[in-house]
């Protein structure tokens, strides 16, 4: 199983393109959402897929940098056309993406990794800390049955419940909490200083809505690793799947570099470092050896 | 009079005893084994593919972090991740195969006897069409010693020269007080051709934490940011020896090509480019031509070294 031609995906839908800016707009305190125009790209691209971008200004930064798909943006005619993408502001090439201005280039390829796994659920629990909160937007609306994702419908009754719980440091960091609810997504929130929603951690939120009421219910993760290892604890032990979205820092995004590696278990009471970007960025959380 | 239909212009490039169709190679380590690239580029129009390097046995490579960007570059310490030899053989060999570019496989050993056997195993496989000797991978202790002494590469080479029917390319460090030193026992070990350069050794330091960022501390330095040394070490090599010489390190475009062909490469590798924009092989063929033709020439061996100094 360690062979990496056996990767479970590799860009075989990818395109590399240069896309135009649409707009580029604060969320949030430094939370932007981008929009811009690809086509190729928004007809293709899976709920927990991301694309590489690169901004078009010389050299430093060099390497393009994975995000996640926010949502698809679709023409008057409902097909898809565009991509948002939701960051945060952490350093270079964020703090440079937020001065990018419409009509502004960069160079995006797409759409890569493997995307969530889509099983049938009574209760799809979304669990986000910091930006994490990115990939399910579109991975709620696509259990809702309210937008295609790919080409394909997901053909399974909605979930009875979705509910997304959600953690920052302190609510002016909390972003895209309206477009969840929009959505008629649940949302419970926890912020560190208490500022918006539960005081404490979203772990807190997690173990509140598995308390007595896990069965039937499939938990999807993404955020720091701190926070995402204690999430996949808190499922095993209440015996919940699990699915987590790595954020492992990427280099090429496309399998070539080997660089973006998670120790995965083998299943053998072994572990393999695997390149999230082809095998991943979602993984089963009992896989992942933290 | 009527104009002699004018021959398109060709790109061929012979390497010892290896010939390409062009000159556009891709560097071992940042190409993955090609099938991950199958739908971002075209494959058969690379002059030739170089998997990452493989090993005798294998390795699970080095703890995270692996790459670290630098201004105009990055460092890396991936330490030759890879499932070794016989798995290369039987799982990548036979999808590499079937690829119209020429396949050359990259091998490291962590001795001369490991270097013959690896040679001696890929002697005859389909779809082999020569060898890359990395004796120049800072990641891994063995494979430098290998790469910065003369003494041994020319054991390493001839080994492996004897060993096979397969071209043999010599790929050297920069990491060197005297390159000519190492491409002259290169080329006194029977090298086809010498591939310069690999990564040049750097680091990166977190100071607020005192740590070293880099999982291995060090790291090789690739990019942009080396273009400068690579050229120089092309410059010099040149000079030194008449073996043909691939030259490699931060290249991303055709003026970048160009650059290395008039300083004595006959051909070239692009590494890192491939990280940060995919398609770069594709633009460079598709530019190469009219490039040659601003320089009235109509074929690459016509501006091989022809720097002025
Ligand atoms: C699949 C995937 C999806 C993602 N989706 C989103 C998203 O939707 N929205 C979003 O905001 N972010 C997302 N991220 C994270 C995003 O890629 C990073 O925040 C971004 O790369 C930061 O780039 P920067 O140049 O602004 O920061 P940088 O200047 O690169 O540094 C940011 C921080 O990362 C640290 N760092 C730098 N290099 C490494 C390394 N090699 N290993 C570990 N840490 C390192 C630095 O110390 C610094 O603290 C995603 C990441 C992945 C892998
Ligand atoms: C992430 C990474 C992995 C590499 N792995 C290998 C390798 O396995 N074998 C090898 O011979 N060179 C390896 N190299 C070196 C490149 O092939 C090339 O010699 C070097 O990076 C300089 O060229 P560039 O600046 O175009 O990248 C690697 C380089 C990088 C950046
Ligand atoms: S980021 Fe390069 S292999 Fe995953």
């Amino acid at each position: 199983m360690t062979n990496p031609l056996h990767a479970a995906y590799y860009a075989d839908s990818a395109v590399q393109q240069r896309v135009c800016v649409v707009e580029n707009v604060p969320l949030a305190r430094d939370t932007f959402r981008i929009r811009f125009h690809c086509p190729q790209i928004a007809k293709r691209i899976l709920p927990g897929q991301f694309v590489m971008m690169r901004l078009n200004a010389g050299d430093d930064p060099l390497l393009a940098r994975p995000l996640a798909l926010y949502d698809t943006v679709l023409d008057g005619d409902q097909q898809p056309v565009g991509l948002d993408i939701v960051y945060l502001v952490v350093g270079k090439m964020t703090g440079r993406l937020a001065k990018l201005s419409a009509g502004s280039d960069m160079e995006v390829w797409g759409p890569l990794g493997n995307g969530f796994a889509t099983p049938p659920t009574d209760h799809l629990l979304m669990v986000a800390g910091g930006i994490g909160q990115t990939p399910f937007l579109a991975l709620a609306r696509q259990y809702l049955g309210q937008r295609v994702y790919g080409g394909s419908p997901l053909r399974l009754t909605p979930p009875e419940r979705v509910t997304l719980c959600y953690g920052a440091r302190s609510g002016v960091y909390l972003a895209g909490v309206e477009d969840f609810e929009a959505l008629g997504v649940r949302v419970r929130l926890s912020t560190d200083d208490g500022t918006c929603g539960h005081r404490g951690l979203v772990t807190d939120l997690l173990r509140r809505e598995l308390d007595g009421a896990g069965e039937g219910t499939h938990v999807v993760c993404c955020g720091p690793e701190p926070m995402m290892e204690a999430v996949s604890q808190i499922t095993a032990v209440a015996q919940v799947p699990c699915q987590v979205s790595l954020e492992t820092p990427m280099a090429c995004g496309i399998g070539i570099c080997f660089s973006c590696v998670a120790k995965v278990r083998d299943g053998q009471g072994g572990w393999d470092y695997q390149r999230t970007c082809v095998e991943g960025p979602v993984f089963a959380a009992e896989r992942i050896e933290w | 009079m009527p104009e002699e239909p004018t021959d398109p212009c060709s790109l061929e490039v012979q390497l010892g005893r290896l010939r390409l169709a062009n000159p556009v190679l891709v560097g071992s380590g940042t190409f993955g084994y090609a099938r991950e690239m199958e739908h971002l580029v075209d494959l058969g129009r690379l002059g030739g593919i170089l998997p990452k390097t493989v090993t005798a046995e294998p390795r699970i490579g080095n703890a995270p972090w692996r790459t670290i960007e630098t201004p105009a570059g990055m460092l890396n310490s991936i330490g030759l991740d890879n499932d070794g030899i016989e798995a290369f053989i039987q799982h990548h060999l036979p999808y590499l195969s079937r690829l119209a570019a020429p396949v050359i496989v990259s091998i490291a050993g962590r001795s001369r006897d490991e270097f013959v056997a690896m040679a001696a195993r890929l002697d005859g496989l389909e779809g082999v069409a020569a060898i890359e000797l990395n004796i120049s991978c800072p990641n891994v202790s063995g494979g430098v010693d290998l790469g910065t002494d003369p003494r041994m590469c020319e054991k390493v080479v001839a080994g492996c020269r004897a060993a096979c029917s397969l071209p043999v390319i010599a790929k050297l460090t920069p990491n060197v007080t005297d390159i000519q030193e190492i491409a002259r026992a290169a080329t006194t070990g029977g090298a086809d051709a010498i591939s310069a350069i690999n990564t040049c050794l750097g680091m990166a330091v977190d100071w607020r934490k005192a740590r070293p960022l880099l999982g291995n501390t060090l790291g090789g330095l690739s990019g942009p940011a080396i273009k400068p040394i690579a050229l120089r070490i092309v410059y010099q090599i040149a000079a030194a020896v008449d073996t043909p010489i691939i030259g490699i390190g931060g290249i991303a475009n055709v003026d970048d090509v160009m650059e290395f062909l008039v300083t004595g490469a006959t051909a070239v590798q692009i590494g890192t480019a491939n990280f940060y924009n995919p398609t770069a092989t594709m633009t460079v063929l598709d530019q190469l031509p009219e490039a040659l033709s601003q320089l009235g020439a109509s074929s690459i061996p016509a501006i091989v070294g022809t720097l002025k100094t």
